[in-house]
């Protein structure tokens, strides 16, 4: 469980993040979403014990304790935006470091080796290796300790299709063994993949908490079908406007938006009109274009 | 926990594994012994002799070398290892261990490799030494040894402190060793003399005392050059040290005072610092 009440984080005169109040249950998974520069990484860091708030205080695990003691970070595992690990040591002797540090059984260390993809390379240097074997090192380092609540900052930025894979099932797993998940992204694909609830921030401020289902539901009144038909019936519009008030004909196509449950009945009037449908297309609202509507409103 | 599995132990014993790795060290430890080879074959050049000098004579002419290299070495190595890539300090600071078990394991792993670097570079001079002059004045070395320890004490306490701020850039927290580094080892010593020879005996030999006590890397060199010849330590600062304390026991006193203070006070700021700074 994460806890962050009024947190306040100020840089000088810039500040990062402002009155942040918000929790992240047991079991939850939760993006944080923003556009860059917006505090994403200040309140994960605020999560991790790294920083001090400025004002407010951020709680983790059970029972809550601040997250600037030691005891807190026993319940973390953190993954920072930019991972680097002394170049002069080879992977295995990171991961044995790590173990150690966190009193974790060496059997771990095989298995995230195995889960990372290192297992052919844990020997070698890390000064040869690529940018997203580092980031698979931080991961199994993350991954290491059973913590409690993972807290990832874009995780899966320099992950390759099979490390996505990996890391996608191996968050839903430690979700569904009851674990607190908050982690940051701009792949929006994260987002649906793996959160419960995104918290929207934009300079500082939590502008929008989502849950799934009302994520689906935004989402669903953004969607869009389009007909074209075989000849136009005149009263057609007007009787498909009382199920979708937005219809309208464009370039010789009935454009309905709304979500795909209303569809079935302005499929009904149609066929009912005598008209034939010669093409159907339909598309759902996308997460991106949400993501743009809600960073513009705030902005406004 | 047992003492392999302490936080302490544990980040001393991957900082000990890098700093034996870097090049640096490696340097260090092999321009060390050149140079303490270096200054035993050629002692007696200078007054038209030959062959090798014994310790006494050897610690006494690299009294001065220890205090111009090891301060310098100890900051560039300090600070290129305390001011680590972000995502590694990152890493590392959100383990469930308090940020001070982390600075003193690091540094203790520093000490133990600078240590290690001078023990090599000193012994294998040593050897030689011992081959061509015999085991004269040994103990001498072994006081040079310890001047040396407690100079890497000292100055890798400042390099703690001065990159222990958060992310600082390594290139402005090293500008600002090499800073600390020219002030205290080279700077000081020449402000104070010119300021000296202004004064008359008694305020400029007051000065002179003050100074060695107050500058860390003057309390070190005037420490183990009484050390090596007690009261027949020669220098102005050292006869006024001898003179104010009345014989060499309370100069060594004070002269441990100021050591042991240079050696807790950076490290007391740089805990202080640390627990406090934004990483």
């Amino acid at each position: 469980m994460i806890r962050f009440e009024e947190f306040g984080k100020r840089y000088g005169r810039r500040c990062a993040v402002e009155s942040l109040t918000c929790s992240v249950e047991a079991g939850e998974a939760v993006a944080l979403l923003g556009p860059n520069g917006s505090g994403k990484t200040t309140t994960l860091k605020g999560a991790a014990g790294l920083i001090r708030p400025t004002s407010g205080r951020v709680r983790i695990g059970e029972p809550p304790r601040d997250a600037s003691l030691p005891a807190a970070r026993r319940a973390i595992s953190y993954l920072p935006q930019k991972v680097a690990f002394p170049e002069a040591l080879t992977g295995r002797e990171v991961l044995e470091f790590y173990r150690a540090l966190r009193g974790v059984a060496a059997e771990r260390v095989p298995e995230v080796l195995k889960f990372a993809s290192l297992n052919g390379s844990s020997n070698r240097g890390i000064a040869s290796y690529s940018g997203g074997m580092v980031q698979r090192l931080g991961l199994a380092v993350a991954l290491l300790p059973d913590a409690p609540v993972l807290l990832l900052d874009e995780p899966t930025a320099a992950l390759d299709p099979d490390g996505l894979c990996a890391f996608y099932g191996f968050v839903e797993k430690r979700r569904a063994e009851g674990h607190t998940v908050l982690f940051t992204s701009h792949q929006l694909g994260d987002v649906e993949r793996l959160a419960d609830r995104l918290l929207l921030l934009v300079e500082g401020r939590l502008v929008a908490s989502l849950t799934q289902g009302e994520l689906a539901e935004r989402l669903a009144e953004r969607g869009v079908m389009r007909l074209r038909l075989d000849r136009a019936v005149p009263d057609l519009l007007g009787k498909i406007r009382r199920v979708a008030p937005g219809v309208t004909w464009a370039g010789g196509e009935l454009v309905v938006p709304g979500p795909a449950k209303d569809r079935p009945y302005v499929l009904d009037l149609v066929r009912s009109s005598g008209a034939a449908i010669v093409n159907l297309v339909a598309s759902e609202g996308r997460l991106d274009v949400l993501y743009r509507e809600l960073v513009a409103e705030e902005r406004r | 926990m047992t003492l392999r599995s302490s936080p302490v132990v544990l980040c001393a014993r991957q900082e000990l594994l890098l700093a034996a790795r870097s090049r640096w060290t490696q340097i260090f430890a092999a321009v060390f012994g050149a140079l303490a080879l270096a200054v035993a074959a050629s002692g007696y050049v200078l007054s038209g002799g030959g062959g090798f000098e014994d310790y006494a004579r050897t610690a006494t002419s690299l009294a001065s070398l220890v205090i111009l290299l090891v301060p310098v070495t100890a900051l560039v190595i300090g600070i290129l290892a305390l001011s680590s890539d972000r995502g590694a300090t990152e890493i590392l600071f959100s383990q469930p261990v308090s940020r001070r078990a982390i600075l003193f394991g690091r540094l203790l792993g520093l000490f133990v490799a600078l240590a290690a670097a001078q023990a090599i570079g000193l012994g294998g001079a040593g050897v030689v030494i011992f081959w061509r002059a015999g085991s004269s004045g040994l103990s001498a070395y072994g006081i040079l040894f310890a001047g040396a320890l407690a100079a890497t004490a000292i100055f890798l306490g400042i390099a703690a402190f001065l990159a222990s701020g958060g992310p600082v850039r390594r290139s402005r927290a090293l500008a600002i060793a090499l800073i600390v580094w020219f002030g205290t080892v080279v700077l000081f010593d020449v402000v104070v003399l010119a300021v000296a020879t202004l004064l008359r005996s008694g305020p400029a030999s007051r000065l002179l005392m003050t100074a060695v006590l107050v500058n860390p890397a003057d309390a070190v060199r005037t420490a183990t050059l009484l050390g090596i010849h007690g009261t027949t330590a020669f220098g102005a600062a050292s006869l006024a040290l001898l003179r104010f304390t009345r014989g060499p026991v309370g100069a060594a006193l004070l002269l441990a005072a100021s050591t042991l203070f240079w050696i807790l006070a950076p490290l007391a700021l740089a805990v202080r610092r640390i627990e406090r700074a934004d990483l």
